[in-house]
């Protein structure tokens, strides 16, 4: 895991998370920019999984890993049901679903970057 | 707002409920498969508390989700152990830390998540019953399912009770 790409993973899912909200907000429906937004999210997330797990091998990351690697792996699955459970709603709360999995993914990363660093355990 | 011809208990509102009860389920769950699998012996009670609240949350996701009459049942039945065990687990482990050595999703009314654990069945149970009060209106017409206790079809009174009705109705 690197700083810098949980803080992109970071400030990417909150700028996703505003969005939403702001299409919820006007009444709107989920459309084509959501799915692109929680799409560069996952291929963000992907990348972070990869890189985690090979510095893991490496011999780096926090003791007891399980945890870590739990939330490596979950991570991964909420853009994808976000994105799918959001789109079956055509009204306000499906961008609402996916402002709920953003924050998610943000929330996920900050714990992620204290189970590696060791702080807050 | 939620006034829709079909006011199941997943669409609207209920949309956003199932993904955050999803998000918990998804939470609890991965945290009792990682303490039961690694280290069930230190705290076996605090971790078959863990996975006990991940099936709660795995129930109550699906029953919302699903939004029919017995599933409806489900779900309330899940948010009520869901909101005992929150209170239960969240005052012993405040009064007796010794017992809890390792935190559960429910442990200090849920704390470590933003005391979401706490708000979370409240607010299902409060939908539950206000689309419960939809649903009745929008199958009075139909014949009750025989030899089953309608919750919401029985109260005439909650029909037309609420302002917004009007324009389902017409």
């Amino acid at each position: 895991m690197t700083n810098a790409l949980a803080t992109v993973i970071i400030v990417v899912s909150l700028l996703a998370a505003a969005h939403s909200l702001w299409s919820a907000w006007r009444d709107r429906a989920m459309g084509v920019p959501h799915l692109v937004a929680l799409g560069v999210l996952e291929v963000l997330l992907i990348t972070q999984a990869v890189v985690g797990f090979v510095k893991l091998s490496g011999g780096e990351g926090p003791h007891g890993s399980a945890t870590f690697v739990g939330y490596l792996l979950a991570i991964l699955v909420i853009p994808p049901a976000g994105a799918g459970w959001g789109l079956l709603e055509r009204s306000r709360y499906g961008p609402g679903v996916i402002v709920v999995a953003c924050l998610a993914v943000a929330v996920m990363t900050v714990r992620m970057q204290q189970l590696w660093q060791g702080t807050n355990v | 707002m939620s006034d829709r011809p079909e006011a199941t208990t997943r669409s609207g509102p209920g949309r956003l409920l199932v993904a955050v009860y999803a998000l918990f389920a998804l939470a609890a769950g991965a945290r009792a498969g990682v303490q039961i699998g690694t280290r069930f012996s230190e705290a076996p009670v605090a971790y078959l508390l863990s996975a006990v609240a991940a099936v709660v949350y795995v129930l109550a996701t699906v029953a919302l989700a699903l939004g029919g009459r017995t599933s409806r049942r489900v779900a309330v039945a899940a948010c009520s152990v869901e909101l005992a065990g929150v209170l239960v687990v969240g005052t012993l482990s405040l009064a007796d830390a010794s017992a809890f050595p390792d935190a559960t999703v429910w442990s200090g009314y849920g704390r470590g998540y933003g005391y979401v654990p706490l708000v979370l069945p409240v607010l299902g149970l409060v939908w539950l019953w206000r689309s419960s009060r939809a649903d009745g209106e929008a199958t009075a017409g139909k014949p009750a399912t025989a030899g089953e206790k309608p919750v919401s079809a029985g109260k005439p009174a909650t029909a037309g009770e609420s302002t917004g009705d009007g324009s389902r109705a017409a």
